[in-house]
Parts: C-alpha cells; sequence; structure tokens
C-alpha cells in the first residue's frame, strides 16, 4: 500500500465515520422505534381479527412487501412533491424506512403472538382478566421475546439499508464516501472502508443482541437454575 | 347455587351435548365421569364460556342467563366468582408461581399488591408450593405446576371451582399430590365440579357423580350410591369396564 493510499484512508476515516454517527444511526434508531410500534399495532390487530382492520392490514404488508426499498424512497421523496408533499430527505428516509420494516416486523411479531398457548389466554379469562389486560401482560412479553432474534436480524439489516438513502440525498456514511472517492478516485480502498464501518456498526448491534437475548431468557428457560 | 339447564352444543354436524341439565348447591363437589369424547370437557367450557353454547341457560345466584347471548359483561362478573383448573395447566410461562396466582387479584380485581401477595402466599402454602413461588412454570413439575394452578383459582375465592381432567396429563407417580390437594379442598368446603377419570376421587372424595355419555347425561346422583348401585344398565357397563382396566 502506497503511503498516498494510506493517508486518504486515516483521513477519510473520520469524514465517513461521522456522517454515520450523525446521520447512520439516528436515521436507523428512530425509524427502528417507530417500525416496532407500527409492527405491534399490525400484529395485534390481526391477531385479534378485527374485520375491515385486518384487510387494511393485510394490504399494508402486501404493497410494502411486494415493492423495492429504494423505489418506496423515490416513491416519497421524488414523487410526493408532484402531489405537493415536499419533504425534507431525513424525514422521508425515516417514514419510508420504518414504514417498511414494520411490514415485515409485523409479520413477525404475528406469528410470535400465534405461538405463545392460547390455554395460556383462556387461563387469563377464567381469572378474570380482560382480552386487553391477558394481550398486554400474558401474550405480547411473550411473542416480544420470541421475536426478538429475528426483530434484532430487522434492526441489523436496517442499518445496512440506511445506505439506499444516499439515492434521495441524505447525507450518510455511503454518500459521504462517494464524495471522498470523487476526489481521489480510490474506489476499491474506501468502498472497502466504508464497508468495514457497516461491519462494525453490525457487530456492535449483534454483541448488543446477545446481551438482549440473556436479559430477556429470564423466564426460567435456558439458564433456568433449578433449586 | 349454580344450574345448568338444557345444554345442548355441536361441533359442525357433530351434537356434542344434547339437553344437558345438572344442578350444584354450595359445598356440593359434584365429580362428572363417563367415555372419552362424551362432551365431559365441552360442559365446563360451555359454563364458563370458553366454548359458546347453541342453546341452553345458566342460573348462578339466582340469575339466569341465556348461554347463546350472555353478554361479555355478564361473563366477565361471573369469571370473577368463578375458578377454572385445566388439564394442562395453562400457567403463565412469563410469570412465577407467586405471580401467577396475584394475576387475578392484581389485575382483574385491582387488590393492593400487598395484599394479594399475602392471600397467594397463603394459596402457595395450601398446595404445599410456599418455597417455589419465585419459580417459574418451566422449572416446575407436572404436579407442581398443577398444584400451583389450584391455588391461582383458590386465591381468587370463587364460589365454585371447575376442574377439567387435572390429573390426566400428569405422569402417574404425580397424581396423587394433585389429587390429596383436591381432597383437602374438597374438604374445607369448597364447591367443585370436576371432570374426571379418577374413579376413586369420584367414589370416595365427592359428594354427587354425573354419569354421561355421548354427549347426555345417563345418571346422577349421590357418590356411594351410583358406584354400588346403579340404576342405568349403561352406568353399569361402563363402571365394569373401568374396573376391569384396574
Amino acid at each position: 500500500m502506497t503511503e498516498r493510499l494510506w493517508r486518504i484512508l486515516v483521513e477519510s476515516f473520520p469524514k465517513i465515520l461521522l456522517p454515520g454517527l450523525k446521520m447512520t444511526l439516528p436515521l436507523t434508531v428512530i425509524a427502528f422505534a417507530i417500525a416496532m410500534v407500527i409492527a405491534t399495532v399490525v400484529a395485534l390487530i390481526q391477531f385479534a381479527h378485527i374485520r375491515v382492520l385486518t384487510q387494511i392490514c393485510r394490504f399494508y404488508i402486501w404493497v410494502i412487501r411486494g415493492t423495492p426499498l429504494l423505489v418506496q424512497l423515490f416513491v416519497v421523496f421524488y414523487g410526493l412533491p408532484n402531489v405537493g408533499v415536499r419533504l425534507d430527505a431525513f424525514v422521508a428516509a425515516v417514514i419510508v424506512f420504518s414504514i417498511n420494516e414494520g411490514a415485515y416486523a409485523a409479520e413477525t411479531i404475528r406469528g410470535a403472538l400465534e405461538s405463545v398457548p392460547a390455554g395460556q389466554t383462556e387461563a387469563g379469562y377464567c381469572v378474570g382478566m380482560s382480552y386487553t389486560q391477558i394481550m398486554w401482560r400474558i401474550v405480547l412479553p411473550q411473542a416480544m421475546r420470541t421475536a426478538f432474534p429475528s426483530l434484532s436480524n430487522g434492526l441489523i439489516a436496517m442499518v445496512k439499508d440506511t445506505s439506499l438513502a444516499a439515492n434521495i440525498t441524505v447525507m450518510e456514511m455511503f454518500m459521504a464516501t462517494q464524495r471522498i472517492n470523487a476526489r481521489y478516485y480510490e474506489p476499491l480502498a474506501l468502498y472497502l472502508e466504508v464497508a468495514l464501518i457497516y461491519l462494525l456498526f453490525s457487530t456492535v448491534l449483534t454483541y448488543l443482541q446477545g446481551i438482549g437475548e440473556r436479559k430477556l431468557d429470564s423466564y426460567g428457560g435456558r439458564h433456568a437454575r433449578h433449586a | 347455587m349454580l344450574e345448568v339447564k338444557h345444554l345442548s352444543k355441536s361441533f359442525d354436524q357433530l351434537q356434542v351435548l344434547q339437553d344437558v341439565s345438572l344442578h350444584v348447591s354450595r359445598g356440593d363437589v359434584t365429580a362428572i365421569i363417563g367415555p372419552s369424547g362424551g362432551g365431559k370437557t365441552t360442559l365446563l367450557r360451555c359454563i364458563n364460556f370458553l366454548e359458546k353454547a347453541d342453546k341452553g341457560q345458566l342460573v348462578f345466584e339466582g340469575k339466569t342467563y341465556d348461554l347463546e347471548s350472555i353478554t361479555r359483561k355478564d361473563m366477565a362478573a361471573i369469571r370473577l366468582k368463578t375458578g377454572f383448573v385445566f388439564q394442562s395447566f395453562n400457567l403463565f410461562s412469563n410469570k412465577t408461581a407467586i405471580q401467577n396466582v396475584m394475576e387475578g387479584l392484581v389485575i382483574a380485581r385491582h387488590m393492593p399488591k400487598d395484599a394479594a401477595r399475602e392471600i397467594s402466599m397463603r394459596a402457595l402454602d395450601q398446595v404445599g408450593l410456599r418455597d417455589r413461588a419465585d419459580h417459574y412454570p418451566s422449572q416446575l413439575s407436572g404436579g407442581q405446576q398443577q398444584r400451583v394452578a389450584i391455588a391461582r383459582a383458590v386465591a381468587t375465592s370463587p364460589e365454585i371451582i371447575y376442574f377439567d381432567e387435572p390429573t390426566s396429563a400428569l405422569d402417574p407417580e404425580l397424581i396423587g399430590e394433585v389429587l390429596a390437594v383436591m381432597r383437602e379442598l374438597a374438604q374445607s368446603g369448597m364447591t367443585m365440579l370436576v371432570v374426571t377419570h379418577e374413579m376413586r376421587f369420584a367414589r370416595d372424595v365427592s359428594t354427587r357423580t354425573i354419569f354421561m355419555e355421548n354427549g347426555s347425561i345417563v345418571e346422577q346422583g349421590d357418590s356411594r350410591q351410583l358406584f354400588s348401585e346403579p340404576r342405568e344398565q349403561r352406568t353399569r357397563d361402563f363402571l365394569r369396564t373401568i374396573s376391569a382396566e384396574r
């Protein structure tokens, strides 16, 4: 490796990492949090078989899962101004990523809700609890535990997918790298460098997932201590 | 205190219950026996609204309810005064033993936590599991889980407790501990309606026995009498096959 290349890489590192911390990370965290709310609501509606709302939810999931994320970004950022809706690039990205992830996560959570034995719901009724109380205190907590690994997967995928936001002018890590590359023209080294930073982010999240799973594993499951 | 009148229920074409009527007085321990598929479990589930009956009435504490059109509010009100013990325990997996027992008091009955904890501890003590209060269901044996489930039902001081084959899912060596708890409960004066295959429990512990077959009640009466001198031929046949198995 030449000295010039090395210098470029070292100089670029903070210039890539900073947009990562200022854009990629907030975009991911905010969008994922909203996605979880959407997903939980959509899953609970379907689980409760609320008639019309369930159909709306199925339609939402069908459309979002059936169209590319990149196209969704373009529709919202470049398309909506045609009908007078002009959004800030970051806001547009948050909206698209949360709606997109919400559709996938809703299916994960719905499956997890269905995996909780129906007998526990019946037992809840028999001790006098209401449907809402049973969902909130018995079924949902267990479902979230089951869904946790898949949801973590979704989070890690989203960190990487935020690079697509470069296409709608969000100044995140990938966009920053492209800018630097335009100046020095070292595509292999620079794109590998940003890849490495994405890997770093994912690794931290994977580590956090492990901690989370151990924390959640408190129903006397795998790590149960028998007296 | 509890009366079921002309209860009928079918799943698709299959008639599971046909014009079933029965009566339970305070303090009664009533056993429901009979061959599998006879509708015993469905009967209990209909009375506690886990299944919707096609026809029939429930008289509970002097009030009559139509089972096919009972409101959610009435269901909830009646469930606050009844307990249910399932064949498969159905403890809340995400709650410890004591939390399982407290849930119905704190959440459904809005009792202060301290009072609920005290009552729950006493209930667990009653079933001999005070020292397992902080264990999760997955850390308990089947027999222990069922005893927690009984404590969960007892803690709410119900007017009546329904038992749906409470020992059928248990290994033979664990059946005794559950039956012992039920026997004590019966002696303490609790009103119980018990679907069971344990003939000895039906004969020795229950005061009344109902024999059901093919969705209807064949014979009901004083337990000792029903077992020693059954009136109906079908009851006699059933009791003979049961004792032949022993």
